[in-house]
């Protein structure tokens, strides 16, 4: 079999796999233990804190790429897999945006609060959209170059956005979760579920940058 | 020795845009009156006030000083000759940072006063203790908007991408100035607040050591 025909089916497996855990996780979710207090709006934890964990690897990912790109001869493959998993974790962090107000109305009784953690992944999400709007107005020259030196700088929103419970006082967001065995066991099923999730997504992702570099440069993709 | 030619440069395109100069104090000046005039006349907590306004206006000129400064040396062709130079990256950011610095610290100077009289607050005895906090704040805006800048050197709206990169990143040092200002003028002493000078200290470091490692990265793609 060709190497094309090799990557078509691990794009499928690995697209199947993540549909199958995501809709697993989903299923177990809804019939996880009931919160005493909260009732059925509790189960947002199950989508909210696995986007935030695959938000936060994509990102990962992301600096990462970008150190590898910057200190081994710019190699634009490097710089692909850093933007690809930016785009990626960008749409976690929409999910966990989105999701987190929901929670928020029922728990805290508001849509919105100033609390560290709220605001810090709020002011990543803005951060890491700059990471796009900039690298779309570089020219095509130096647009890796600026994307990386991007891609290391703002991963410091990353780990601010990671310690925020742990730095400021007045969190409401708390530093460990506490939850029957049960609940455990499940969340973690879905944390599991949302990073091949967001493997799939990533490698269709980057398959699409490295068709653009082809097209772009004329090079062989593969 | 190359950093303190570079902040010579600098400061002498800057003193001979004199009309710029005027425009951004102006420009500083009407943020903070229009602040005043938002929070006022009756203020709940002038000192709260106060601070975020003063703060808030040095911020948001800052931006323009920026970017103007690149834009000034791209016009007389300065930044090219610099590289041919083959000055040490950092030096050259050392002097454009320390170069924005005392812009933004002129900036300061100006716009505390005014602070105070608007909202009638301040002393003359917290004075030396709010210049700390100032040099503490601008050295962070400095190094990481001279970063920044750089970054959108050349670029469309670089005034838009550069504020949407530098507030959100700056928002612990925003943070932590204005804490650190208001405690000053309603307590008179930073006891209550004092974590924020390490905050500060740490936001200043890390935009420092970033740029030593990255502005050769950022100069080469700028080329």
């Amino acid at each position: 079999m060709s190497g094309e025909g090799w990557a078509a089916k691990i794009r499928a497996i690995s697209w199947a796999l993540a549909a199958l855990l995501v809709a697993g996780s989903l299923w177990m979710a809804a019939h996880a233990p009931l919160e005493v207090q909260m009732g059925i709006v509790q189960k947002i934890i199950y989508i909210h804190v696995p986007s935030a964990t695959a938000a936060i690897t994509a990102f990962f990912v992301t600096f990462m790429a970008s150190i590898v790109y910057l200190v081994s001869g710019r190699n634009w493959r490097w710089d692909a897999i850093a933007v690809s998993s930016c785009e990626v974790g960008m749409v976690f962090s929409a999910i966990v945006l989105v999701t987190g107000p929901l929670w928020a109305r029922s728990a805290w009784n508001t849509w919105w609060t100033w609390e560290p953690r709220l605001t810090s992944f709020l002011i990543m999400w803005i951060l890491y959209g700059g990471y796009f709007l900039i690298r779309s107005s570089v020219g095509s020259g130096s647009r890796r170059d600026v994307s990386a030196v991007l891609g290391v700088i703002l991963f410091v929103s990353v780990i601010i956005t990671y310690m925020s419970v742990t730095w400021w006082r007045g969190s409401l967001h708390p530093k460990s979760v506490t939850m029957v065995p049960e609940m455990r066991g499940v969340l973690s099923i879905s944390i599991i579920a949302w990073l091949v999730f967001y493997a799939a997504a990533f490698q269709e992702r980057f398959r699409l940058e490295t068709l653009r570099h082809a097209a772009e440069s004329g090079e062989d993709a593969r | 020795m190359t950093a303190l030619r570079v902040l010579a440069k600098d400061l002498k395109l800057h003193a001979r845009d004199a009309r710029f100069l005027a425009t951004l104090s102006l420009f500083s000046l009407s943020l903070v009156l229009i602040l005043s005039v938002a929070f006022g006349p009756l203020f709940r907590d002038p000192a709260r006030e106060a601070s975020a306004t003063l703060w808030a206006a040095l911020f948001f000129a800052g931006v323009l000083g920026l970017t103007r400064a690149l834009d000034l040396e791209s016009e007389s062709g300065g930044g090219e000759a610099l590289r041919l130079t083959g000055a040490d990256p950092f030096s050259v950011y050392a002097g454009k940072a320390m170069a924005n610095l005392l812009l933004m610290g002129a900036l300061w100077v100006l716009l505390l006063p005014c602070a105070s009289v608007f909202f009638d607050i301040g002393s003359l005895r917290v004075f030396p203790a709010l210049a700390g906090v100032a040099v503490l704040a601008l050295i962070g805006y400095a190094a990481w908007g001279t970063l920044f800048a750089a970054l959108a050197r050349g670029l469309k709206a670089r005034e838009l991408l550069l504020s949407i990169l530098l507030f959100p990143t700056l928002l612990p040092l925003w943070i932590g100035a204005v804490k650190l200002t208001h405690s000053l003028w309603a307590e008179g002493s930073i006891d209550a607040v004092r974590d924020w000078v390490k905050v500060m200290v740490v936001v200043d470091v890390l935009g420092i050591a970033l740029a030593a490692w990255l502005y050769e990265t950022i100069q080469e793609a700028g080329e």
